[in-house]
Parts: C-alpha cells; structure tokens; sequence
C-alpha cells in the first residue's frame, strides 16, 4: 500500500533530518512550515471532509479520519523526540554552567589546613 | 616510594558520607592529590571531605556522574604539574595497588588510556554477581566499537589517562551514559587504549549503592540518539 511507504519514509525521514541537524535555524524553520501546514491541512480536513477521504482513498487509506490519525502519530513521535532532544542540550548548559560555579568555589586543602 | 606528585585522582562523589573519608584517606596514603566532586550530595559527604586533605568541589545541585566526572576532569588539569589523570569512585570498589600499577604501565608504555576490567581472559570473576556479569557481557557483545578496541569491559569506572586526554575530554551525557561515551571518544579521537585486569570489591555498601540494571536502558537509549545527534 501507498500509505504504509509513504508513512515510513515520512517517520524515517523526518528522524534522519532531525538528529543530523537538530538544532540549526533551518531546521527550526523547517518544523514551523510542517507545523503550518499541518495546520492548513487541518482546517481543511474541517471545512470539507470529503477531501481528506479523497486523499485517503488516493494513498490507499479506508477513511479520511484514519489518514488524519497516522498523520498525528507521526506529528506526535516527531514532537516527542524534538522535546527529548531540546531537554538533553539544556541539560548540557546547566552543566556547564554548574561546572563553571563549582570549579569557581572549589576549596584547596590549604585553605582549610587548621580544620580538623 | 614513587612520587606520584604529577597524578590527580578525580573522585565523584554522591552521598557516600558513610565511607568517603576513609576511601579518600586511604588514598591519599599514596597519591597527594585528589578532587573529590561532590554531586549536589544531600548528606554530609562534603563536610566529611572537608576533614580529609582533598580538594573539594561542589556542585549546587546533582548532575549525575558523568557531569561530576567533566568537573573533576577540568579542575585537575588546570592545576599546575598535573600529567596523568584516575578516575576513581568513592564507594571504596577500587584498589590503590590496582591504580598504580596502571600508572606505572601508563609510564612506561606508549598510551594514553588504561582502564580498568573486570573480564580479561583468565580472570576470576566469581566474586561479581552473576546477573550483573551476564549484563557486563552483554553490553560488550552488542557493542562492535568496544570489541574493535579489543575492551573487555566498557562500564569500568577505573580509567588512568594522561593530558591529552584529559584535555581533549568531553562527556557530555550527564549519567551514567559516560562510560560509552568514553569508550566512543577512545575511538573517534584515535586515542591509544589499553586495559588492566582491576579488582572490584562488591561490598554490602557498595551493592547497596551500585547502578541498577535498568538503568542499563536508559544508557543505551541515551547512546543510541547521542550518536545519531553528534554535528
């Protein structure tokens, strides 16, 4: 089936270009157009069901609405993994960040050579 | 006795108040120099460090291993006559006489890592808890980079490395993800490697104190999509 090629190259490409360029202005670009259109396409799956059900039925899917589902897995795992990935860098500036401020404050054994 | 004035043990340290003293006095019993990194411990491991000779660096808050790893790492190079680097836990697992004789390897022989196994062929390893064993294994078996460099044990938190090294290091995975991390910057920077068959000494405390093997997952999850993200 159509959709079941198309759903995989969109899952594995999508997974592909984010890993290689996470991070880039373009790739934050790119993810506001696919948002956008995934927004477009939404209101338009609203204003006339029938044309999601057409292209459903064009790439080999039974209804529109399962189509409309797919899409959002995919929209969903791509959120999920753009989430994991942001989290993991801002952990690796507070590290830094950390590291700088304990190795500002480290305390030498001859600072404290009357203690006990 | 040797002069061991141009090492520096690196020792993270996450509330292991109970016996980081005594692991650091021991220490220091032969190596003068120690940075104990405590990890945002909320017990009293700082004020115990405080009564032993060692320098102290604090993090506000807890990272995790890796990241304590990096802050030992940067302090001690950057004091001045450091030459060779150990990285060494504070739950009292390791053996000075295990660390100098990889430093007295790391001095006569052309490497710039020794770390510590568990598994070198021949090697007893009775006294390691079978499951713990079968996973030790099994992380080696699935990864081809560590067979390639001919490691035996990836997840060996007893390393001796020289500046370059320590200069060059980079652990960006603050958990306990370093070790592989570690074992893929060995090879991407064309480090030369070298292993020491190394004691561990499963104590109750230490046991009680150790990874859990489900953390196993997140490493290898953490690896997967951090080698798929490297720019």
């Amino acid at each position: 089936m159509l959709i079941q090629i198309l759903l995989i190259l969109a899952v594995v490409g999508l997974l592909v270009s984010f890993l290689r360029h996470h991070g880039k202005s373009r790739t934050a670009a790119g993810v506001k157009i696919g948002f956008a259109l995934f927004m477009v396409f939404g209101v338009i799956a609203v204003l006339v069901p029938s044309a999601t059900s057409a292209l459903a039925q064009l790439v080999g899917v039974g209804r529109g609405t399962d189509l409309l589902l797919y899409g959002t897995v995919v929209a969903f795992g791509f959120a999920t993994i753009n989430t994991y990935l942001r989290f993991k860098e801002l952990e690796h500036r507070y590290a830094k960040l950390v590291r700088a401020m304990a190795i500002q404050g480290a305390e030498k054994p001859e600072d404290r050579a009357t203690g006990s | 006795m040797t002069d061991w004035s141009d090492v520096w043990l690196v020792i993270p340290v996450y509330n292991e108040g109970q016996v980081i003293a005594d692991v650091v006095r021991n220490a220091m019993a032969t190596f003068p120099n120690i940075v104990c990194v405590d990890d945002g411990s909320a017990d009293d491991s700082a004020a115990r460090i405080r009564t032993t000779g060692a320098h102290l660096v604090r993090h506000p808050v807890n990272l995790g291993q890796g990241a304590a790893i990096q802050t030992g790492v940067e302090y001690a190079r950057a004091q001045p006559g450091a030459e060779l680097f150990v990285t060494f836990d504070a739950d009292g697992q390791h053996q000075v006489d295990d660390v100098v004789r990889m430093l007295e390897r790391m001095r006569a022989e052309d490497v710039d890592i020794i770390v510590g196994t568990r598994f070198k062929s021949g090697a007893d390893t009775s006294h390691i808890p079978w499951i713990k064993r079968l996973v030790l294994r099994t992380v080696v078996m699935l990864s081809p980079r560590t067979r390639r460099l001919g490691l035996t044990d990836a997840h060996n938190g007893l390393r001796v490395f020289n500046q370059t090294v320590a200069q060059q290091l980079s652990i960006k995975l603050n958990g306990m993800g370093h070790a592989s991390e570690i074992v893929e910057m060995i090879d991407r920077r064309k480090w030369r490697v070298a292993e020491e068959p190394v004691t561990i000494l499963y104590t109750e405390y230490s046991m009680s104190k150790g990874q859990s093997l489900i953390n196993g997952v997140n490493i290898l999850f953490d690896s997967a999509l951090r080698t798929g993200s490297r720019r």
